[in-house]
C-alpha cells in the first residue's frame, strides 16, 4: 500500500525545487569528478547545463514511452509506468553525461518487466529493438544485463512503484456505487487514461500520491465533459467538515494541473544540438573502454553481469573475487592501477 | 565380515574368522597369534612403527579402524585426569572451552602431534587440579556402583519373572494331565454312560482354562513406570505463583492518510461488486474472488488521498 510504501517515505518530495536542486547537484558532481580526474580536453564548455540536460531527458522519456507503447507482446499500462518512473528517479541522483540516456531507457523497461511480473525473456524484449540486426540486438542484451544492477543500486533498491493507474479503478468504482450523480463514469474513461498519461510525463509522481493524480484526472475529466463532481469530495469522501484537508487537495491538484500545462515536448533542433554535446562527452570521457575490453572475455563463457565500472574501487574488488581467471584479475588490476582512464 | 588382515600373517585372518586382532598403543593392529609369536621371541616392537611394546599393552580390538580403538584408548587416560562434569563450571562458555581443550589433547596424542608438549600440559594440569580430580573421581565411582544396583535390581527382577512363568506353565500341564487322567480312571470305573463323562470332561477343561485367563489378567501393578513404588505418598514442593500482566489484545491501527476503506465482507452489501469483473469459475477454484481485487483497488484508491505533503 501506498501509505507504507519506501516510495512514500524516500522518493516523494516536497516541491518542485528541491528536484531541481537535486537534478543540479548530480551535474555538479559529475563535472567536479571530470575536472578534478584531470582529463585531456576538460573544461567547462564542453559539459551539458542541467536545463540542456532536462531537454535531452524529456527527449529520451518521450522515447521510452514509445518503445513501451510499441512493444510486443502488449505492455499493461503499469508496466509502462513503472519504466519511466525509474528513468526518472534514476536521473534524479545521476547525470546524463555519466550514463547514455539510451542505455538506461532500455534496462529501465526491462527491470520494470521484471518487478511487475509482465514475463518477457530478454531474447524477447531485444526482438522489439526493431531498428537494430541480430547482432545489435545481442549487444543491447549484454549492454543491458551489464548495466542492470547498477540501476537497482541507483533506485537504492526501491523497485516497488505505485502508479495511478489502480487508484484511478478504484475511484471509478466508488464513483459508480457512492454517487450515482454521475450518471456514466465509464465515459470518462477514454480521458482520464490520456490525462495520466501525459502526467507520467512530469513530476508529479515524485511529488504526489498516486490516489491523488488519479482524483485530478477524473475531476479534471469530470469538469472538461462539463459535469460537476464538487459534492463527491464534500459527501462521498466525507470532507464537509474538514476544510482543511478540502482545501489541501484542491491546492495539490491545481499544482499538478500546472506541472501539465508547463511540460512541452523538446524541439528538435535544441535535442540535436545537445545530443551531439552529449556524445562527445560519452565518446570522450565515457567508460566504453570497458565494453570493448569485455568482448574480450566472451571466449571464456564468462557471462558480465556486474558493471565494470574500473572508478568504484568496491565493484573492482569485486570483479576482482569473482574473475574466473587470473588474466582477468591481472588485467582489472591494472585498469584501476592505472587510474580513470583505462 | 572383515576387510584387513593381520599386517604380519596376512592370510591368518581371512582363513579363521574367528581369530581376533588387537591393537596397542600406536594404534597398529596384531592378531592373536602373531602376538603371542612376537612375544615369544623377547622382542617387542611394532611391525609397522617399531614403537616399544609391552603384552600387557594389547587389546582386543572394538571397532573396524585401529585409529579409533587407540583414540578410545588415549581418551579413556585423559578423561581419567581431565574429569570436571558440567556443574563444576560457572557458565556454558567456559565448559565448552575446557571441553575444547580436552579435544585437543586428545587429538594431538592420537595423531602424534607435540606428544612432549600435551603431556606437559596434562601433568600440569594433573598437579594443580589435583584435589578436584579425587573429588570428581570418588563422585564418578559413586554413581557407577548406583548404576550398576540398578543394573543389579533389573536382571534379578526380570530372572524372578522369567521363574515364576515358568511355574505357571508347569502347573498348567500338570493340571491338564490330571485332568485326563481323571477322566480315563471314571471312564474305566463309572457306570454313567461315555458322552457324559466326555461333556463333563470337557466342561470342567473349558472352567480351567477361564481360571487360567483370569489369573494372568490380574497381573498385579506395584509399581508406577517412573520407579515410584505405588501406595507412596509423594510431597511436591508449592509451585511459585508467576504474577503478570494478562495480555489484552489491541489491533493494529495504520493511518492511512485517506478515508476509511469498507471492510472486505461488506463490499458485496454495499454494492460495491456490480462494478467489478465477475470472477469466472476458474478463478474461483484458485480461492480467488471479485471481491479481493474491487478491496484492493479501493484500497489503493483512498490510500494518501489526504496526504498532507502536495
Amino acid at each position: 500500500m501506498f501509505h507504507i510504501s519506501s516510495q512514500k517515505k524516500y522518493w516523494t518530495f516536497d516541491n518542485e525545487e528541491s528536484l531541481e536542486q537535486l537534478r543540479c547537484e548530480a551535474n555538479q558532481k559529475y563535472r567536479n569528478k571530470m575536472l578534478a580526474s584531470g582529463k585531456p580536453g576538460v573544461s567547462d564548455a564542453v559539459f551539458l547545463e542541467a536545463h540542456e540536460e532536462n531537454v535531452l531527458f524529456r527527449h529520451y522519456e518521450k522515447r521510452l514511452l514509445d518503445f513501451c507503447n510499441a512493444f510486443k507482446p502488449v505492455m499493461p499500462k503499469s508496466v509502462v509506468g513503472t519504466a519511466i518512473m525509474y528513468f526518472r528517479r534514476f536521473y534524479l541522483n545521476n547525470s546524463l553525461m555519466e550514463y547514455h540516456p539510451r542505455t538506461i531507457m532500455l534496462i529501465c523497461a526491462y527491470l520494470s518487466c521484471k518487478v511487475d511480473e509482465f514475463n518477457v525473456s530478454s531474447t524477447q524484449f531485444v526482438g522489439n529493438l526493431v531498428q537494430e540486426s541480430a547482432a545489435g540486438q545481442e549487444r543491447a542484451l549484454e549492454q543491458i544485463l551489464e548495466y542492470e544492477l547498477l540501476l537497482i543500486q541507483q533506485l537504492n533498491f526501491h523497485l516497488v512503484v505505485h502508479t495511478p493507474y489502480r487508484p484511478m479503478e478504484g475511484l471509478l468504482i466508488d464513483i459508480k456505487t457512492r454517487y450515482p450523480l454521475l450518471e456514466n463514469p465509464e465515459s470518462l474513461r477514454k480521458s482520464v487514461d490520456d490525462f495520466l498519461t501525459r502526467v507520467t510525463l512530469t513530476d508529479s509522481g515524485l511529488l504526489f500520491p498516486p490516489s491523488q493524480i488519479a482524483m485530478t484526472a477524473i475531476l479534471n475529466s469530470a469538469s472538461r465533459a462539463g459535469l460537476s463532481m464538487e459534492s463527491y469530495l464534500t459527501e462521498c469522501m466525507g470532507l464537509k467538515e474538514d476544510k482543511e484537508t478540502l482545501l489541501k487537495m484542491y491546492d495539490a491538484m491545481r499544482r499538478i494541473k500546472s506541472l501539465m500545462k508547463k511540460y512541452e515536448l523538446p524541439k528538435p533542433d535544441e535535442v540535436n544540438a545537445y545530443k551531439v554535446k552529449l556524445e562527445r562527452v560519452h565518446a570522450d570521457f565515457g567508460t566504453n573502454s570497458n565494453m570493448k575490453r569485455k568482448r574480450g572475455y566472451e571466449d571464456d563463457d564468462h557471462v558480465a553481469k556486474e558493471p565494470r565500472m574500473t572508478e568504484e574501487v568496491s565493484e573492482t574488488t569485486y570483479i576482482l573475487a569473482t574473475s574466473a581467471s587470473t588474466f582477468h584479475v591481472i588485467n582489472s588490476l591494472l585498469c584501476f592501477l592505472g587510474g580513470v582512464d583505462g | 565380515m572383515d576387510d584387513q588382515g593381520c599386517p604380519r600373517c596376512k592370510t591368518t585372518k581371512y582363513r579363521n574368522p574367528s581369530l581376533k586382532l588387537m591393537v596397542n598403543v600406536c594404534g597398529h593392529t596384531l592378531c592373536e597369534s602373531c602376538v603371542d609369536m612376537l612375544f615369544v621371541r623377547g622382542s617387542g616392537n611394532c611391525v609397522q612403527c617399531d614403537t616399544p611394546l609391552r603384552k600387557s599393552n594389547f587389546r582386543v580390538q572394538l571397532f573396524e579402524d585401529p585409529a579409533v580403538d587407540k583414540e578410545v584408548e588415549i581418551r579413556k587416560k585423559v578423561l581419567k585426569i581431565y574429569n570436571k562434569r558440567d556443574f563444576d563450571f560457572s557458565n556454558l562458555r567456559e565448559y565448552n572451552d575446557y571441553l575444547e581443550r580436552v579435544e585437543e589433547i586428545v587429538y594431538n596424542l592420537t595423531n602424534n602431534l607435540e606428544v612432549e608438549g600435551t603431556k606437559q600440559i596434562m601433568e600440569a594440569y594433573q598437579r594443580e587440579n589435583r584435589d578436584i580430580i579425587q573429588k570428581n573421581k570418588a563422585k564418578l565411582t559413586r554413581e557407577q556402583e548406583e548404576l550398576e544396583e540398578l543394573l543389579l535390581l533389573e536382571q534379578q527382577g526380570n530372572e524372578q519373572r522369567r521363574l515364576e512363568t515358568l511355574q505357571e506353565e508347569q502347573r498348567q500341564l500338570q493340571a491338564k494331565r490330571k485332568s485326563k487322567q481323571a477322566l480315563l480312571d471314571e471312564l474305566e470305573r463309572s457306570h454313567v454312560p461315555a458322552t457324559i463323562l466326555l461333556a463333563q470332561h470337557k466342561d470342567r477343561a473349558a472352567q480351567l482354562e477361564t481360571q487360567i485367563e483370569k489369573q494372568k489378567q490380574v497381573v498385579k501393578t506395584t509399581i508406577f513406570s517412573t520407579g515410584i513404588p505405588m501406595g507412596q505418598t509423594v510431597s511436591l514442593l508449592t509451585v511459585n505463583r508467576l504474577e503478570e500482566v494478562l495480555y489484552h489484545y489491541q489491533p493494529i491501527h495504520m493511518h492511512t492518510y485517506g478515508p476509511p476503506v469498507p471492510e472486505l465482507e461488506q463490499l458485496g452489501r454495499l454494492g460495491y461488486l456490480n462494478h467489478v469483473r465477475t470472477a469466472q469459475p476458474q478463478d474461483m477454484a484458485g480461492g480467488y474472488n471479485s471481491g479481493l481485487a474491487c478491496h484492493r483497488a479501493i484500497q489503493d484508491a483512498f490510500s494518501g488521498l489526504f496526504h498532507p505533503l502536495g
